[in-house]
């Protein structure tokens, strides 16, 4: 995000430098122009008032040239000739500046070519009028004609040289309002074009300065982060480090020389110096693990083991990345973290589970053994008495056959307590595949297995359609009958027992019994019954394993059928409770995760 | 006439369970022969030895010294002369494993060691007159332990 607006805002930024440098470049074009432009007027003027006075000055040159002539013709005194010798050399001069300078156009030209032919007439004329005076025909005719020719030439020159002045002078004027109409939008323009500068500048600079805040607020963050990491590093045992793969260089955090059992800055951080403290057994898989580093440009996950100087050995778990930053720089940025509390708790945890695991195991296969090599004894025993009931019954008193009656009813009952002890043990084992299970069919089966209970007793067992769930068959198969087998057992004697069998599914949130369960939907079955019940006080009790509410002669349960079933619906993840009122009836509660 | 009666064999390392045994074969007048083995060696030497008289039915049992009645089933149904013999598995226990393993290794019914005289008589009784064809021909996992 952050990102994202420094990027747009050097974006706009680089527009503002770019339109302001082609904007001072414009401003800088125009005055260069409008520089010339002055030079260039300034050249015309210059130019227009020499080509003025040159004009004058042949003007006056060939006044000069006639007055000396014509004082020559009233004295016949050569001296008087001297300006008119002279001003044809003058006159030449004059007119290589105006060749020079009169380029204001063909017109100008032209009639400067015109004006050099009177001026070449005009002195041709003299000449003729010099070689009549020193003739002394002073007062021909002839020479009148040239007198009076020579005044006509002079006219025209006057008149042509005024024609050039006046063509000057506009010329001049024409420049003049030219460059007037030029200079009289040029400042406004200029003007404009630096306020847009100036705006762009006020921008420009708001922006950079909203930038500088965003900058120092971020600075701030990185700053606390900062602060965070370095705790964290000293809290979790990490280390940091970054190798600069261009400049072949590494940096250390202070907290990676901690780990290693060093002060912050204690030594030079290379990797020489790091793997002096890598454990011996390990240094040949870190070098090769830090050289390929160093080709792949990573590092994945890498376990080894270091010695303080102490001895103290720690294990530690290292991991890197490649970071490219914006100006292409390479850098793997890794850490290191102390794991020796971890694995040290892993292997005190893994100890005790193999302790565990052994003791689960001797213990379900004593229980096993126990009550499978108890049985052959007993059911030897079982057969002994029924061979003596059948052939020495006779022969016994009347104490003797009582006798035997009771070592028959020990003996039965013994069998029932290993049978059962035989269950529970079953129960235990683990490993039993879950099935999809038409649970209406277990229950048919276990009703099957009471068949003769509940003709004898007139029992009365109503049931619910049940689901399918996925069980372990047997194991529900045997909660059916346990719990039916309960109701049986523990009915009034005056009374036929009814069982009911209801279903429903339930949602954990609706049900008090489903606190801390994993699923969201379970199946409620529950048997109910109108049996002897029990004090509710003992509804945990009735679950532990030989707990028997009522003595042996009355009821002959020996207090593992309802293990059973706790231990059944433990190994599928539900819930089993009982509720009991005496001389009312029980119900059990089971529930199944969906 | 070796065919006037019926040949029983039992395999059991219990002297006690080999007496309940004969007894009741005796009580019951079936015109049986019944021979006994002490163990799973004894058995299979005299099945293997040339003059045996293949029994109509063994009856096994599991937990043997030397060698057990799962060994003895095995060598039993690799030996295409004695694959026929109809095998009660006889057994004090009916552990889920051991059914399982006797079902699948080829035994014929699955007998739980009962707990009295009158029981025991009853269950040799229907095992030997059984129809053997018939049985084995409908025999699935449910009921091949037979039922008290």
């Amino acid at each position: 995000m952050i990102r994202k607006v420094f990027a747009k805002s050097a974006f706009f930024l680089r527009i503002i430098f770019v339109v302001g440098l082609f904007l001072i470049l414009i401003i800088g074009g125009f005055t260069y122009r409008h520089i010339y432009n002055l030079t260039d007027s300034t050249k015309q003027v210059v130019s227009t008032y020499k080509v003025n006075v040159e004009l004058e000055k042949v003007i006056s040159y060939l006044k000069d040239a006639e007055n000396g002539h014509r004082n020559y013709i009233l004295t016949k005194d050569t001296t008087y000739l001297e300006p008119y010798l002279s001003a044809r050399e003058k006159v030449n001069e004059s007119f290589a500046e105006l060749k020079e300078i009169a380029n204001h156009g063909e017109n100008q030209e032209e009639n400067l070519k015109v004006l050099s032919k009177y001026i070449d007439a005009l002195f041709t004329n003299f000449s003729e009028t010099s070689t009549f005076i020193s003739g002394d025909e002073t007062l021909s005719e002839a020479f009148k004609t040239n007198f009076f020719e020579e005044k006509i030439i002079m006219d025209s020159i006057r008149q042509k040289v005024n024609e050039m002045i006046d063509f000057e002078n506009s010329l001049l004027k024409k420049h003049q309002e030219q460059y007037q109409s030029n200079l009289k939008f040029t400042p406004l323009f200029l003007y404009l074009v630096l306020l847009i500068t100036l705006v762009l500048i006020i921008i420009s600079y708001y922006k950079i300065n909203v930038d500088f805040k965003n900058i120092r607020l971020i600075n701030s963050q990185l700053l606390i982060f900062k602060e965070a990491a370095v705790q964290l590093e000293i809290i979790g045992k990490h280390g940091n480090w970054v190798w600069h793969i261009d400049k072949e260089k590494y940096t250390f955090s202070d907290n990676l020389y901690r780990v290693l059992g060093e002060k912050p800055g204690s030594f030079v951080p290379t990797f020489e110096n790091f793997i002096s403290f890598v454990h011996p057994e390990d240094k040949e898989k870190f070098a090769k693990d830090v050289e390929d580093m160093m080709k792949n440009e990573d590092l994945p996950f890498i376990y080894y083991r270091i010695v303080q100087k102490d001895g103290t050995i720690k294990h530690i778990k290292g991991y890197g990345k490649l970071l490219i930053n914006n100006e292409g720089e390479k850098r793997i940025v890794g850490n290191i973290t102390d794991i020796s509390d971890e694995i040290e708790r892993f292997l005190e945890i893994e100890e005790r589970n193999l302790e565990l695991e052994k003791n689960n195991a001797e213990l379900s296969e004593f229980n096993y053994v126990a009550s499978h090599d108890l049985q052959e004894p007993l059911r030897k025993i079982q057969t002994f008495i029924s061979r003596l009931e059948e052939k020495e019954a006779k022969n016994l008193s009347s104490f003797g056959s009582q006798y035997l009656e009771r070592i028959k009813v020990s003996a039965t009952r013994m069998r029932l307590l290993i049978d059962d002890l035989l269950q529970f043990s079953r129960t235990n084992k683990p490993d039993k595949e879950f099935v999809l299970t038409n649970l209406n069919e277990l229950l048919e089966n276990a009703k099957q297995d009471v068949t003769e209970t509940i003709l004898e007793k007139k029992a009365i067992i109503t049931n619910d359609v049940l689901p399918t769930v996925l069980v372990i068959p047997f194991q529900v198969h045997q909660l059916f009958l346990n719990l039916l087998s309960n109701s049986l057992k523990y009915s009034k004697t005056a009374e036929a027992p009814v069982i009911k069998i209801e279903y429903s599914l339930i949602n954990s949130k609706d049900d008090h019994n489903l606190i801390n369960v994993s699923k969201s939907n379970y199946h409620k079955i529950t048997f109910s019954d109108n049996g002897i019940g029990f004090e509710q006080q003992y509804a945990e009790q009735i679950f532990e394993l030989f707990n028997r509410l009522h003595n042996k002669q009355e009821y002959s349960g020996t207090g593992v059928g309802l293990s059973i079933c706790k231990k059944i619906i433990d190994n599928h993840n539900g819930v089993i409770t009982a509720q009991g009122e005496p001389q009312v009836g029980s119900i059990f509660k089971i529930y199944l995760p969906e | 006439m070796p065919n006037d009666y019926i040949n029983i064999i039992l395999a059991d390392d219990d002297e006690d369970d080999r007496l309940f045994f004969t007894d009741a074969f005796d009580e019951l007048k079936m015109n049986t022969k019944v021979s006994t083995f002490n163990d799973g060696v004894e058995l299979m030497a005299y099945l293997n030895s040339d003059d045996a008289i293949l029994p109509n039915v063994l009856f096994l049992d599991l937990n043997m010294p030397l060698k057990n009645g799962i060994e003895c089933l095995n060598e039993i149904k690799a030996n295409n002369k004695m694959s026929d013999i109809a095998i009660a598995i006889y057994s004090t226990s009916a552990s889920e494993e051991d059914i399982e393993e006797t079902f699948v290794l080829g035994a014929n019914i699955y007998i739980k060691k009962p707990s009295s005289f009158k029981q025991l008589k009853k269950v040799l009784s229907e095992v030997v007159s059984m129809n053997w064809q018939y049985h084995t021909n409908g025999l699935n996992k449910d009921n091949f332990l037979m039922r008290l």
